[in-house]
């Protein structure tokens, strides 16, 4: 049989979540077997093909040439799929779309005018179709392996989808809003890591973005019984996700 | 006979990049290492932000670096607050630096540059290469045991907060690693046999090694910056005089030390560090260092895989003599209060020193961010070594120079998606040193 062909690609990103391919360790070789690994700029040195069967796309869109390279990955590929929070959401650089991108530019370089890139940074899935997408800041390499193996064998992947809060009860880790009074953003956060936040005694900060359906303002009455400001409230969930928690809540007032 | 030798997009480099060498009338008329990441504007999203933010923000620069920009950020804003951490809080930093070093090292010597003595083309594309590099993958994962153990996860942890950790490990937990840690060490000390064996065109730059110096220890945290020419700096004066500047070609800034009004380049990075701080390896590494047939100071970039190799093992024996001595504490965390200030801190990133410096205002709320990473530090000098390669050997091949210049990029070990987080230059900026 002959291995279906994958290409990893980057957009605006940090490279953590190509990181997952290698953090795969010895199960990299596995891969690189099952799987004719044809791109990937960071670990192979290997022109670009003119079709893949599978694309991992890491990283938001933000500039002209990124749209442009999207649409051509996309042209290759006969499944797409999107790695992280970037790529699923824009990333924390999303921070730019409410914020005014020539005060920006001023702020980090002395010559603004040499940068040209978009006001907004946003997910590939406001460019192109995907096929699937994997949520994370970064991406569990779990998942990611979980994900190529149910690709391959032609079955759904047993990727949760249900809130963080979830994980907390399965691991038994003490709800750190109920028991400690932390602003937590698990009730309305995809599980995926684990409960990593919580096992540590901290309030989840949304790394895998917003569970479907979740109710955000409800959670942010709740904080407001913290005592928080609304404004507190609200900035909790800009961050890796800022795009897809604030779409989430505003798709849920209409 | 004019020409320009072009590579668009470097393979096995972290993020976007590419090299244009311009031949003109038998000289090297220009270099440029072209940056063309795209810029996040990490310093100006960080304004208006609380403090803990800054420690989880500063981190997604890099997916390979994160526990670098989270010491940086997290030392500065202690000494803004005025916080002095417990040893044990300050053994485990060490510790999550050293997990960090080992797996960032053996990503860069084992699946980036290692390939380069070999000519394949990644690390599974040849079966010659398949048992070096799953000796590299082995090495690695237990760097990324111990960021997981400390921070829950290898990329982008999560236990670091101002004033200690939200967690610490129990004494049992930290010492189910230390088998793996002790196999580990003894596999290194035959990697840097592997490295020294390695062949390396003979080539030593004349270049100014600069590096954090404590002398108490090999340096992650704490330390004076110095260098190989007798510098010896606070961090806020180091800041001061390194100049930065803008150009057409890359989204990255260019450093430079001023000195009597002249823009000296420099290098960081294992090289470095090495090379100003040696003497406080352990015998045992510098034994083995000494039997490999290494003679320090190494000035060759391209041997800079050496010094990695070095360093992996001082990461592990380090490791492993903190976990010996660590006893959990009763706290994980000290006690502040937030208070209005700036400061400036540096570490060492696997890839060399990366400075922070921060102001924030009475609740801790950031009100300007200043970030050198060590990739914007070294891309003058790399572009330096490359017309200077480029120079020695014009009547090449255009592919043998194109290629060789790729490969002193690579021993740079750059981060490219770190460097496009510049500052802003002010001008207050520029004084001599």
């Amino acid at each position: 049989m002959k291995r279906q062909r994958i290409g990893i690609f980057k957009l605006a990103s940090c490279d953590g979540c190509q990181l997952a391919v290698l953090n795969l360790n010895e199960e990299l070789f596995d891969l690189a077997e099952l799987y004719d690994i044809a791109y990937f700029r960071e670990a192979l040195n290997r022109s670009p093909l003119k079709q893949y069967d599978i694309a991992l796309v890491e990283g938001s869109v933000t500039t002209e040439r990124q749209k442009k390279e999207i649409i051509e990955i996309r042209e290759r590929a006969r499944f797409l799929m999107t790695i992280g929070a970037c790529a699923t959401a824009g990333g924390i650089q999303a921070l730019r779309n409410w914020a005014n991108l020539a005060e920006f530019k001023r702020q980090v370089y002395p010559s603004p005018e040499l940068i040209s890139v978009l006001p907004t940074s946003t997910p590939v899935s406001e460019h192109v179709y995907i096929d699937y997408e994997l949520w994370g800041c970064p991406v569990d390499a779990e998942a990611l392996s979980e994900t190529l193996v149910s690709l391959m064998v032609g079955r759904r992947p047993g990727i949760p989808i249900y809130s963080l809060c979830m994980d907390c009860k399965i691991k038994g880790i003490p709800c750190v809003l109920v028991s400690q009074g932390d602003p937590c953003l698990g009730p309305v956060t995809r599980a995926g890591c684990g409960a990593l936040c919580p096992s540590f005694g901290r309030g989840c900060f949304g790394c895998f973005g917003p569970k479907e359906g979740a109710n955000i303002d409800a959670l942010m009455h709740r904080f407001e019984d913290l005592k928080m400001a609304r404004k507190d409230a609200v900035l909790l969930m800009d961050k890796m996700n800022t795009y897809a928690y604030r779409r989430t809540r505003l798709e849920q007032d209409h | 006979m004019n020409r320009i030798i072009k590579s668009d997009y470097l393979a096995r480099v972290e993020g976007e990049g590419g090299i244009m060498i311009e031949i003109k009338d038998g000289t090297v008329a220009k270099v440029h290492v072209r940056i063309f990441e795209a810029p996040r504007f990490f310093e100006a999203f960080l304004r208006g932000r609380p403090y803990q933010d800054v420690i989880d923000f500063t981190s997604r620069i890099c997916g390979i670096c994160p526990v670098a920009y989270q010491m940086s950020s997290v030392h500065a804003i202690e000494k803004i607050f005025k916080v002095a951490v417990s040893p044990p809080v300050r053994a485990l930093r060490r510790l999550l630096y050293c997990g960090e070093w080992i797996a960032s090292h053996a990503l860069h010597m084992y699946l980036l540059q290692g390939l380069d003595f070999y000519g394949f083309d990644s690390a599974w594309s040849g079966r010659e290469y398949r048992e070096i590099a799953k000796q590299g993958l082995r090495l690695k994962k237990i760097g990324n045991a111990i960021l997981a153990v400390l921070g829950g996860r290898p990329v982008h942890p999560v236990s670091v907060r101002v004033g200690g950790f939200f967690s610490m490990p129990s004494r049992k937990t930290l010492a189910s690693l230390l088998p793996e840690l002790e196999k580990a060490f003894e596999e290194s000390l035959k990697a840097i046999a592997w490295t020294a064996a390695l062949d390396f065109k003979d080539y030593s730059p004349d270049a100014e090694f600069i590096s954090l110096c404590s002398s108490e220890e090999y340096p992650m945290n704490e330390g004076r910056i110095m260098s190989t020419n007798g510098l010896d700096v606070t961090f806020e004066e180091f800041l001061a005089a390194v100049q930065e500047h803008q150009v057409d070609y890359a989204t990255a800034l260019h450093a430079a030390i001023m000195r009597e009004g002249i823009a000296v380049t420099y290098l960081v990075g294992p090289l470095s560090r090495l090379n100003l701080n040696h003497e406080r390896l352990p015998s045992g590494i510098r034994s083995a260092v000494t039997a490999a047939g290494v003679s320090l100071p190494i000035r060759n970039i391209r041997m800079a895989i050496i010094a990695r190799a070095i360093e992996i093992s001082y990461a592990f024996h380090e490791a492993i003599r903190i976990i010996q001595d660590y006893e959990q504490p009763e706290k994980a965390c000290e006690s502040f209060e937030p208070s209005a200030g700036a400061a400036a801190w540096a570490t060492e990133a696997p890839r060399g020193t990366l400075i922070h410096r921060y102001e924030l205002d009475e609740k801790g709320c950031v009100i300007a961010a200043t970030i050198i990473p060590p990739t914007s530090q070294n891309l003058a000098q790399m572009e330096k070594d490359i017309a200077a390669f480029a120079g020695r050997h014009m009547a090449k091949p255009t592919d043998y120079i194109r290629r060789e210049a790729e490969k002193i990029v690579r021993g740079y070990d750059p981060c490219i998606s770190c460097s496009t987080h510049a500052m802003i230059v002010d001008s207050s900026r520029g004084s001599a040193i």
